[in-house]
This record gives C-alpha cells, sequence and structure tokens, in this order.
C-alpha cells in the first residue's frame, strides 16, 4: 500500500478533470472578483496608505493592525473570551440616505406596528408580556452580517457583523462593524453582540428572520450557549418588499429596490455574493485591503434598512399621494394598495384604489382582484366598472378567461335585475370559453363551460318570464 | 383441493397435490423441510413498567421470547447490544421494550432510529405510537425525512421523544444543521439501527462515517449514547456492528420465536438442448410456478434479480390471470417507483387485496407487508443471506410455507441447484465495509468539519487524521488556525455526497404521452444502459420509448409503446493500471498476480432489441453517451509467456473468456456482495502486463476494499472455479458454466479448464 500522501496526491491528480465546467465557472468568477476587487479598493487604498503612513509616524501607534484596517477607522476590542475588531461609524441624524433622512426614523418606527404584529404574532400570542409590538427607534437594532457561505448550517460561520442604532438623546445613528481575524475569534465577537441586544426589542433585517438569525442563533450554541426561549422580535422588510415590488422589479435584492425606489446610488459595490470569496482571501494572504469592500458594502446595507423603516412608515402612514408621490404603474399601486389593506391601513388604499380605478391604461391581472375587493365591500358599482374594462381586455386576448363576464352576468342578474343584460354577458363568457376550449382543452374550462350553459338556460327562462309580463 | 374453484384450503393441501404434479415434481433437485419450531419464552423482567407490561398484555404478550428478554437485559446492563433473528421473530420489540422502559421513567431522555429506508421508518412509527397510545402515556415518535413539511420539523426538533429518520437524512439534514437538535442531542439515551445487514458495502462505508459524526456531534453535547441494533442472519453480526459503530457489541442471537413449517424447493428448469446446455428460461418457469400458486389462492411473492426481470414477469403474470384477478392484483415492486405507490403496494399485500407481487430486493428489508405464503426466487439472489432473507417473505408462525429456488442459467445458480448441501451447509455470508475508502473518508471529513471543526488530537476514522486535515488545507477546503481546523468554503458538503452510491444525481423519467408526468428514476449507474435513446423502459408492466435523454440535465422523456420486444445494452470498457501496491508469483511462476489503482473508462457502445419471450435478437443501433470514469482499486492476475506459448490466440481467447464468465459469479459469492459491485475483465493481451490478464475491479471510486479481498482469496477463487468447471454435466461448455458456446467455442469448457489445471495445479 502506498502511503497517505501518494494516494492523496494521486486523488488531487485525479480529482480535478471531472468537474472542468464548474472549476472554470469558478475561476471566471474569482478573477472578476479580484478585478473589482482592485478597481473598487484602488483608489481608496492608495489614500489609505498615505494615513497609514501618518498614523505610523504618530506616536501611539495601536497594536500591529494592518494599515487597511486601521485607515477604515478599525480598533481591536480585548474582552474576557478574547479579541476582535470593531469599526464604528457614527452620523448624525440629519445625515440624508438617498431620499430619506436618519431623523425621520424616531417617528417612522412606532408607524411599522402592523408590520411587527405581523411577522411576530407566534411569539406575541406566546407571551405578549416579553414581545410588545409597540416599537421605539432606539430599541431597534438594523442587524446585517456577512457570512462565509449560504445556508443556515452549522459550517457557515458570520465573519462580520455589522448593526446599527439610534441614540436620541446624541442625536446620532451609529453603525458598528464587528469582524473577526479569524475563526477562534468568533466567541468575543458573539458575546459582544450578546451584550448589545440588551434594552433590543426587534432586529430590523432583510431576510434575517430565515437567514442571519437562524445563522447568529446556530454560531451561539455552538459556542456554549443555549437559545433561552426569549428571542428579540423581527421587523424583516423581505416579505414587504416582495409584497409591493415583487412585479415591477426585475428583482427585490436589496440594491435594485436602493436604486429604484430609494433613491441610493452606491456607485462602485462589492457585491454582497462575493464577500464569502474575499474574506477567504483575506485569511488566506492576511491582506486585510481585500475586506474593503465588504465594510463599505455592509454599512451601507444598515443604512439602507434604516431608510427602508422610513419608507415602509411612510407608506403606512399614508403619505403616497399626499406627501410623495404615487406609485406610477397600475400593478405596483395596486399591490401597494392591497397590502396597505391587509396592514390595517384601508384608508389610505382608498386613495390609491381611487387612483387606479382613474387610470387610463387599458389594465392587468390587477382589474380583476381591485374589483373584489369592491364587492366584497358591497360597493357594485365601482366593481361593475372594473369589471367592464377587465372583459373588454379579455376579449382581445387569445387566451381569454371569461371572469369578468361570469361577474357582470351575476351583476346584473342578481343586483340590477336586467337579465337580458345578463344573458348577453353570458353568452359572451361562452364564446369565450369555446374559444379557450378550441386551443386547451382541461377539465376545469369543461366544468366553467357547463356551469355557463346552466346559467344561460337559467336567465332564458327569466328574460322570456319578464317578456311575457311585460 | 377445491375441484371446482382450483383453490387450496391449506398450503399442506397444496404441497400434497404439488408432489404428485409429475411434471413440475420432475425439475426439483431437492425438497428441503424445516420443521416447525415452538416458542421458547421468559417472563417479562420484574422491573418491566406496569403500563408496558399491560400494554402488551392487552395485546395478547404475556411473556417475551428469550431473545427478547435477552437483549432487554443486555441494554439494562449498559452495554451495546446487536441481536440477529430471522424476519418476523418479534426483533422490534427488543430495543422498542428498553427504549420505552426508559422514556417511561424519564420523560426527557430521547431515542433515535435509523432505518435504510423511509418505509421502514413509517412503519416503525406507527407500531411505537400504538404501544404509547395503549399505555395513554405522552411519548411522541416523528418520522424526520425529506416527506417532513417544515411546520412540523421544529416541534420534531424540540419535542420529539422519539426520531425517526434514516442515515440520508442524518448525513445531510440533521447534523449539519446540529443546533437545532439541541434538546434530542443533549438527552440521547438510545441509538437503534434496524437492518443492520443492509449497511454493507459502498452504502455501509458512508453510514460508519455518518456514525463517526454522529457520535462526535453526542460528545460535543455530552452525551454517550447505547446502540441498539439489529440485523437479519448474516455470519459476522458482531463484527460488523463493531466495525460499523467502532465499539464493542454484546450479540443476541438466540432466537426464541416459534415457526411454522418451512419448504425450500430447488426446482431446475428443465433442459431443452442437452447438447448446448440449453435449459428453458428461468423467468418463463419461474412465471409457471406463480401462476400455479396465484391461481389456488395463495398469497405469492416473486423476486427477480434486476428492475427489467421484475417489469417482463410482471407482464407475463398479469396476463396469464387477468382472467382470474383484476389489473391491480398483481403488482411490480422496485426501486424507482414513486413512494406514493409503493405505499399503496404496502398497504394493498397487507390486507391481502393484492394477490401477487413481483419485486426487486427492495422487498427484502423489513418494510411491513404481512407474511406471505409463498414465495418463488427467480434465480439465486446472489448470496445466502440474501436468499433467507427474501424466502422468510413467506412463512408464517403457524402454518407451512413454501419457497422455490428456480435456477438461471448462470454457471452460479447450476451450481448451487445441483449441490444443495453446499447452500444449506454453508453460514450465511459476511457483512463487509470499508469506512476508510478515502475517497468515502475524505467527503465525510469535510462534513465532520463542516459541523465542527477539528482539533489537534482530534482521531476520525483508520488513517492518519492530521494529514487528511493539512490536505484538506491545502485544497483551501479548511482553514487551520490554532490547532483547529475550521471549514472555509462556501458549498455545503453532504449536498454533494450521496451515501447510496457514487452517483451524484438520479435521473429523471418524464412520460410524455399525455402531458408531462414524472414515472420514476433511474440512478446515473443506471442510466447508460437503462434509459438510452431507443431503450424499452418498463414501468409497472406497461413499456416506454425512450424519446430523448437530456444528459446534462439529467432527463429521460419517453411515450408509452406497443412493442414485441426490450432491450439490452452493453458496455465498452478500457482499464489503465496506475499504481502497483502488492505482487505475488505462485509457485510455480505460472501466474502473477497483483493489487493496485486503476482507472477504467466505460462507455456504453450498442444496444440489442430482443423479442419478448423468446429473448432472440432482432436488431440493434448505437448509444451516443459520453463515456465515465472510474479511478478505483483492481486485482488482476497474468498466465506466463510459457503457458501462453502453448496455446494460440485465439484459444487463449476462448479460455480466458470462458474462465472470466465463471469468476464473475463466482467473486460475489465470496464477498456477500452485489454482483454489480464488482466487475470482471479478460484480456488476451494486456497492456499493463502485455499477457494474457483477467482484471476485477470495484466498481466504486476509490475501491471499497472488494478486489483486495479476492487477491487474498486468490487460490481458493480459482479452485473453486476449477471444481465448478468440471463439475458442469454439460459436453463442452454451456451457460452454465464457461458460457455458451456461441461464445467461447467449441472447445471453450476444455481450453479454461486445461488453463486452470496446467497453471493454477501447479500453484496448488
Amino acid at each position: 500500500m502506498s502511503s497517505l500522501r501518494d494516494r492523496l496526491d494521486r486523488l488531487r491528480a485525479h480529482a480535478r478533470p471531472p468537474e472542468p465546467a464548474l472549476g472554470g465557472d469558478a475561476d471566471a468568477t474569482a478573477e472578476s472578483a479580484e478585478d473589482t476587487g482592485h478597481s473598487a479598493v484602488g483608489g481608496e487604498a492608495s489614500r489609505k496608505a498615505v494615513s497609514a503612513g501618518d498614523s505610523g509616524a504618530g506616536p501611539a501607534k495601536p497594536s500591529g493592525l494592518h494599515p487597511a484596517l486601521t485607515a477604515l477607522g478599525v480598533e481591536e476590542i480585548a474582552g474576557e473570551s478574547g479579541s476582535f475588531l470593531r469599526r464604528r461609524a457614527v452620523y448624525p441624524l440629519e445625515h440624508r440616505h438617498g431620499h430619506y433622512v436618519l431623523s425621520e426614523l424616531t417617528r417612522c418606527a412606532g408607524l411599522l406596528r402592523p408590520i411587527a404584529v405581523r411577522q411576530n404574532r407566534v411569539r406575541i400570542e406566546a407571551d405578549p408580556a416579553v414581545a410588545p409590538a409597540d416599537i421605539e427607534a432606539h430599541r431597534l437594532l438594523f442587524l446585517d452580517t456577512e457570512t462565509t457561505g449560504l445556508g443556515v448550517g452549522t459550517g457557515n460561520l458570520p465573519f462580520m457583523i455589522g448593526f446599527g442604532y439610534v441614540d436620541a438623546a446624541a442625536g446620532t445613528f451609529t453603525v458598528e462593524q464587528l469582524l473577526i481575524r479569524h475563526p477562534g475569534e468568533e466567541r468575543a465577537m458573539l458575546a459582544y453582540l450578546l451584550g448589545r441586544f440588551a434594552g433590543i426589542t426587534h432586529l430590523v433585517t432583510y431576510n434575517g428572520r430565515s437567514f442571519d438569525w437562524p445563522v447568529l442563533t446556530s454560531r451561539f450554541v455552538l459556542n456554549g450557549w443555549r437559545p433561552s426561549g426569549v428571542e428579540p422580535g423581527h421587523l424583516d422588510f423581505l416579505h414587504p418588499s416582495r409584497a409591493l415590488w415583487k412585479n415591477t422589479l426585475p428583482s427585490c435584492r436589496l440594491s435594485r429596490i436602493e436604486e429604484d425606489r430609494l433613491g441610493i446610488f452606491r456607485g462602485e459595490d462589492v457585491p454582497g455574493s462575493l464577500a464569502p470569496e474575499l474574506y477567504m482571501r483575506y485569511l488566506s494572504d492576511g491582506d486585510a485591503s481585500h475586506l474593503r469592500g465588504v465594510y463599505v458594502h455592509n454599512e451601507r446595507d444598515i443604512l439602507t434598512l434604516a431608510s427602508l423603516t422610513v419608507h415602509f412608515g411612510g407608506v403606512l402612514e399614508g403619505r403616497l399621494g399626499a406627501e410623495w408621490a404615487l406609485p406610477s404603474e397600475p400593478e405596483e399601486l395596486f399591490r401597494t394598495a392591497a397590502w396597505l389593506d391587509e396592514h390595517g391601513g384601508s384608508i389610505h388604499a382608498e386613495r390609491l384604489f381611487a387612483a387606479l380605478c382613474a387610470e387610463t391604461t387599458p389594465g392587468g391581472a390587477w382589474l380583476l382582484p381591485a374589483a373584489a375587493r369592491f364587492k366584497r365591500l358591497g360597493r357594485y358599482d365601482e366593481a361593475a366598472e372594473l369589471w367592464e374594462r377587465a372583459a373588454s381586455l379579455a376579449e382581445s386576448r387569445l387566451l381569454p378567461s371569461a371572469e369578468a363576464h361570469i361577474e357582470l352576468s351575476m351583476h346584473y342578474e342578481h343586483r340590477r335585475r336586467e337579465p337580458a343584460v345578463a344573458l348577453d354577458y353570458a353568452q359572451r363568457a361562452l364564446g369565450l370559453l369555446q374559444r379557450r376550449t378550441s386551443l386547451r382543452q382541461s377539465d376545469r374550462t369543461r366544468a366553467e363551460l357547463d356551469a355557463v350553459r346552466h346559467r344561460m338556460a337559467r336567465l332564458r327562462r327569466k328574460v322570456e318570464a319578464t317578456e311575457r309580463l311585460g | 383441493m377445491n375441484p371446482w374453484t382450483g383453490k387450496a384450503a391449506t398450503m399442506e393441501e397444496w404441497l400434497e397435490h404439488l408432489r404428485l404434479n409429475r411434471e413440475i415434481m420432475e425439475n426439483v433437485t431437492y425438497w428441503h423441510t424445516q420443521p416447525a419450531r415452538p416458542a421458547r419464552t421468559a417472563p417479562f423482567p420484574p422491573e418491566l413498567d406496569q403500563r408496558l407490561s399491560d400494554a402488551l398484555g392487552a395485546r395478547g404478550v404475556v411473556s417475551l421470547y428469550t431473545h427478547q428478554a435477552a437483549a432487554f437485559e443486555a441494554v439494562r446492563e449498559g452495554r451495546h447490544v446487536v441481536t440477529v433473528t430471522p424476519t418476523a421473530s418479534g426483533k422490534t420489540l427488543c430495543y422498542n421494550l428498553p427504549v420505552l422502559q426508559r422514556l417511561l421513567t424519564d420523560p426527557s431522555a430521547r431515542a433515535l432510529y435509523l432505518f435504510p429506508t423511509k418505509a421502514l421508518a413509517q412503519d416503525q412509527v406507527a407500531e411505537l405510537q400504538e404501544l404509547a397510545d395503549a399505555m395513554e402515556v405522552d411519548i411522541k415518535t416523528h418520522t424526520y425525512d425529506g416527506d417532513t413539511p417544515p411546520t412540523v420539523r421544529q416541534v420534531i426538533r424540540n419535542a420529539g421523544h422519539i426520531v425517526v429518520t434514516n442515515p440520508d437524512m442524518l448525513h445531510s439534514a440533521i447534523l449539519p444543521h446540529h443546533t437545532k437538535w439541541v434538546k434530542l442531542f443533549e438527552n440521547l439515551k438510545y441509538i437503534v439501527i434496524d437492518e443492520l445487514h443492509a449497511y454493507r458495502g459502498v452504502f455501509g462505508s458512508h453510514v460508519a462515517n455518518v456514525i463517526r459524526r454522529l457520535k462526535r456531534i453526542c460528545a460535543f453535547y455530552g452525551s454517550a449514547p447505547q446502540f441498539l441494533c439489529a440485523s437479519a442472519t448474516i455470519a459476522n453480526p458482531r463484527e460488523h456492528a463493531e466495525r460499523l459503530i467502532e465499539a464493542s457489541f454484546a450479540l443476541v442471537d438466540d432466537n426464541g420465536a416459534p415457526a411454522g413449517e418451512k419448504h425450500l424447493v430447488f426446482y431446475n428448469p428443465p433442459v431443452v438442448n442437452r447438447q448446448l446446455g440449453i435449459r428453458r428460461s428461468s423467468v418463463l418457469e419461474s412465471q409457471k410456478l406463480a401462476a400455479l400458486l396465484l391461481r389456488s389462492g395463495i398469497q405469492t411473492i416473486v423476486f427477480a434479480r434486476s428492475r427489467v426481470r421484475v417489469e417482463i414477469l410482471l407482464t407475463y403474470l398479469q396476463e396469464l390471470t387477468k382472467r382470474e384477478f383484476g389489473p391491480k392484483s398483481i403488482r411490480g415492486y422496485r426501486g424507482g417507483y414513486l413512494p406514493k405507490l409503493r405505499r399503496e403496494i404496502e398497504k394493498g399485500l397487507r390486507s391481502g387485496e393484492i394477490r401477487g407481487v413481483v419485486s426487486t430486493n427492495a422487498l427484502e428489508l423489513g418494510i411491513d407487508i404481512g407474511q406471505l405464503q409463498a414465495c418463488v426466487l427467480n434465480g439465486y439472489p446472489g448470496s445466502i443471506a440474501s436468499t433467507w432473507q427474501q424466502s422468510g417473505r413467506a412463512g408464517r408462525r403457524h402454518g407451512s410455507s413454501v419457497t422455490f429456488l428456480v435456477a438461471s442459467s448462470n454457471p452460479l445458480d447450476q451450481y448451487l441447484i445441483q449441490h444443495p448441501d453446499y447452500f444449506l451447509g454453508r453460514p450465511p455470508e459476511e457483512a463487509r465495509i470499508h469506512p476508510d475508502n478515502l475517497l468515502i473518508l475524505l467527503d465525510h471529513i469535510k462534513c465532520a468539519a463542516y459541523e465542527l471543526p477539528f482539533e489537534a488530537g482530534d482521531t476520525f476514522g483508520g488513517e492518519k487524521l492530521v494529514d487528511l486535515l493539512e490536505f484538506l488545507a491545502e485544497e483551501k477546503v479548511l482553514h487551520e488556525n490554532g490547532g483547529r481546523w475550521y471549514w472555509m468554503e462556501q458549498a455545503f458538503p453532504a449536498h454533494g455526497i450521496s451515501l447510496r452510491s457514487a452517483a451524484q444525481e438520479n435521473f429523471v423519467i418524464i412520460d410524455m404521452t399525455d402531458g408531462h408526468r414524472v414515472l420514476g428514476e433511474v440512478d446515473r449507474f443506471g442510466a447508460p444502459t437503462l434509459i438510452h435513446e431507443e431503450a424499452i423502459y418498463l414501468h409497472e408492466g406497461v413499456q416506454y420509448q425512450v424519446e430523448k435523454l437530456d444528459y446534462p440535465e439529467k432527463k429521460a422523456y419517453v411515450r408509452e409503446v406497443n412493442v414485441d420486444y426490450f432491450t439490452d445494452a452493453s458496455l465498452a470498457v478500457e482499464l489503465k493500471v496506475l499504481h502497483v501496491d502488492k505482487e505475488r508469483e505462485s509457485p510455480g511462476g505460472a501466474i502473477v498476480r497483483q493489487y493496485g489503482e486503476l482507472m477504467v473508462t466505460a462507455k456504453p457502445t450498442i444496444f440489442k432489441k430482443m423479442r419478448l419471450r423468446t429473448h432472440e435478437n432482432i436488431g440493434s443501433g448505437p448509444i451516443h453517451l459520453p463515456e465515465e470514469e472510474l479511478h478505483t482499486s483492481g486485482y488482476w492476475f497474468s498466465f506466463s509467456e510459457e503457458a501462453a506459448a502453448v496455446r494460440s490466440a485465439n484459444d487463449m481467447q476462448s479460455a480466458l473468456l470462458g474462465l472470466a464468465n465463471v469468476l464473475v459469479h463466482l467473486a460475489p459469492l465470496h464477498l456477500m456482495c452485489d454482483p454489480m459491485d464488482i466487475c470482471v475483465v479478460p484480456q488476451v493481451k494486456a497492456v499493463h502486463t502485455k499477457q494474457p490478464t483477467i482484471y476485477f475491479y470495484d466498481r466504486y471510486p476509490g475501491g471499497i476494499g472488494l478486489s483486495q479481498r479476492l487477491y487474498d482469496k486468490h487460490d481458493e477463487l480459482l479452485a473453486e472455479a476449477g471444481r465448478l468447471i468440471e463439475g458442469c454435466g454439460c459436453l463442452s461448455g454451456c451457460p452454465a458454466c464457461v458460457g455458451p458456446i456461441e461464445e467461447v467455442g467449441l472447445l471453450g469448457k476444455d481450453l479454461a479448464l486445461g488453463l486452470l489445471q496446467k497453471t493454477a495445479g501447479a500453484a496448488g
């Protein structure tokens, strides 16, 4: 038997070829990562080099931190369970991030109650006392982690934990970013983070409910802490963002929302997906300049969480159509209005629905659900108006739906008591369904066809009866 | 026998009737009867919880079988226990009893049950829940597998007393997320592993590593659970348990369960051409016997060795008996059927609604289908243990049962059918694993590092761990800092590692006859020969033709057809020796054998169309698929120039081919492995040795110790081959020894034997 080392080497030689496609791609990404890494850092790096030189000349140069880190204002924190790095940036509340100013956080935080109630239902039901749904800006922690991998398994390590918080008295918004220089520093960083949780009621995140928090929970357990059963509440903006923008933005990635809805332009930015790669490069060569882009990216993410707080607070407060312009696309207008409806904002939703009804464009998928809302509220005339529009849209479609026609047929039969009109709509519905069947057969359309025929027979009897009477 | 319906009142009556049937009895080479065995019992242990004994009493259980009592006692002493008893001997109570006893006295305790398949896990939960309900105690048993809804998962993690799962789920879902299972791991008292014998070969080697990981996680949470294992009959249960778990075990093998009388009938299909040694097809004979049983009202299971055979037999049987039975009363059962369909079939068998089932060894495991009365084995299942396991499907505690072993024309079957004493007198095979296969070990070290960092001084497996960790650090998979090795890759390692085979992904079969419907799946290994384009794929007795095989997307699109043939594909295999680790020369120098590393490239070449029933070749076509590479371990022996010199190249070719045909059947017998796990390739002038050579290799990357074992047993293997050829009754070679004369020539038999006697004889 050959030595273990020989066998491993042969394994390596033969393990390589089978995955050329994958390996090739990975290399390509790595290279482009290097490019972006350099171009993002390039100019800055030279500036930092100067400042590092400056501080190096100064008298009290703290420890042997990499110049790229000192340039970023990173300091070493030493505690009972070891040391790690912390960077702190303090913003005055007057700071503007895109459309919004941080000082608005104080007022807007409280407006998010309906989101908090919805997202923390299980927890609030379990123990209303420890889980207040009331929200105060200074008891929020705006949290975003950068991890070494995907998923929430035990091998995914958050190497950077960034969080922001409001100090109303000082009039500041502070961003802290904790970094570990190697996995051995994790415990100290987590202990520090735990200290920061004191007095916090909610974590404000983007996908934190199913990513950042489960990952952190796992890390606490791995380092010997046990879940107490009491967790901070969540304000996770991923779900509200999807509710509003899923159909009108190409994606619901934070950077997309920033540019298209929050007025934030990052310029050169290291995409979050490259963070693991950059950290691993730092681990292998110790060059902290790889991390500059990650710091910047993470800090902006945290500021954007503050912007989202203001944005959703404003939406719930009814600012759309008042101080703020209404969404320009009917689809988004409808989704926003429907979201407001679900979050106790029906009064404000009204204005949006009114704007929607005033839309002159032919309409779209939103017509039927919007009509259904008016029907639910007993406002049949408004509903009928939308059905009419949906009906004429349907007639121009290759594969039409007969739903609007059937609604109208019911409307004229039962509420307006005009069986002849109702019959006409039913007749047209039948035509549409037949056109549909000729293109695609399905059990559903067959059932629908039967139902329409049944309806027509009844309506014919009614029409005949009316004629006899007349 | 009821003269009007043809139904037999009892099995005894049916067997009486059979003995008078000359047409059948002519082909019976041996009739073995195992007498009925009475129960041996022991009283409930005095410390057994009253609630437990009451609940058992309510089910009519008032005492334990001796093996159940022995297992209880061994667990009480704190030992790891492995119980070995045949099918239907009440072995689940051997582990359920101590587990429930503990949970009754300590509600915070937890137990983890592992079964090789999901189906087994579900049966188990039903049984445990029934007992808990009968005791009116709050003991929660849950299955945790791919089908468990996400909402339920969290409840199970925190509150399930007994979590029932499979090794794959443990590997890819539980261990990598162990922090969600704090309650389970901190309080884990028992780990139950049933069907221990199923964890052998590649699968077993993987599972041994999953258990290494499991023990590591338990240690992290401060628990040291006891392992309670159960196995079907194998030769080395304790050794196997100890290799798999890496701990010392107490063995409980004194079976106290009663059994009814059992008949094992050896059946050899009649010879239709004596000179060519051709017998009637075993498929047709199995079908005849099964139809005879089914028509007499006897619930019957038929085992066939391949998926294709299952489907062919199913088609024949359904056709033969369609007047007596509805189309749903005779079913197929094999891997590749979707779980829902399988559950439906299992249920139908238990209720008796389904009268007959044709299965691969998928039903060999303890899936609950009740006890049937008769079993027909189409061909020797490949190992003594499997044979007993499959025939155990027929057999009740009271009343008789019968198993027919229908020999196929392959050499091993013919050897066994003519030497029943060899079969009956031999202990069942050993289960072997090779958990330190470098590839398997490395894969699991990655997974383990993902779960918890390694520390200096840790051990994992039989190789020097620190070397492997350093290797992985060089590969930038791990990161070393302060004597600890951390996972440092973006990927989730368990996703890329399948415990079941080298194949990472299965091919999905999509039926396009009416819309798109997922029909089943085939592992990557079977894909090139089973679902190449134009192949006829059989599913539940229905023929489908593969229209398109999307190799990169792992999808095969099929459409229902009705043709009178099936397809059979061939592979072209090339071998390259990379490294020789061991070498030995036979005393006379006529044979040199070597063991080392091989690179095998396999490429499917052509497929043949074979007419149904007659199995004649009616056409062929090419297969265009990429070749597959396999880096594995192998053993080969070559004949010296002197031995080769006296024969023409043609004669040598025939001799080698004949010998290889025999060895391909004998090798799995010695290894107790699936015949698919080991390959045999003869070459008249091998590239590596320049001599006539026969190669064996493990069909798994890195090898799993099979060819290494053959290298050690070389002499015994060749001696056995000689005996088999010599003992065959044919004139000059037949499918039952060196192969049919069309393949090895008129002198094939003499040439093979001559070669062996000249060389190996000298060695002996």
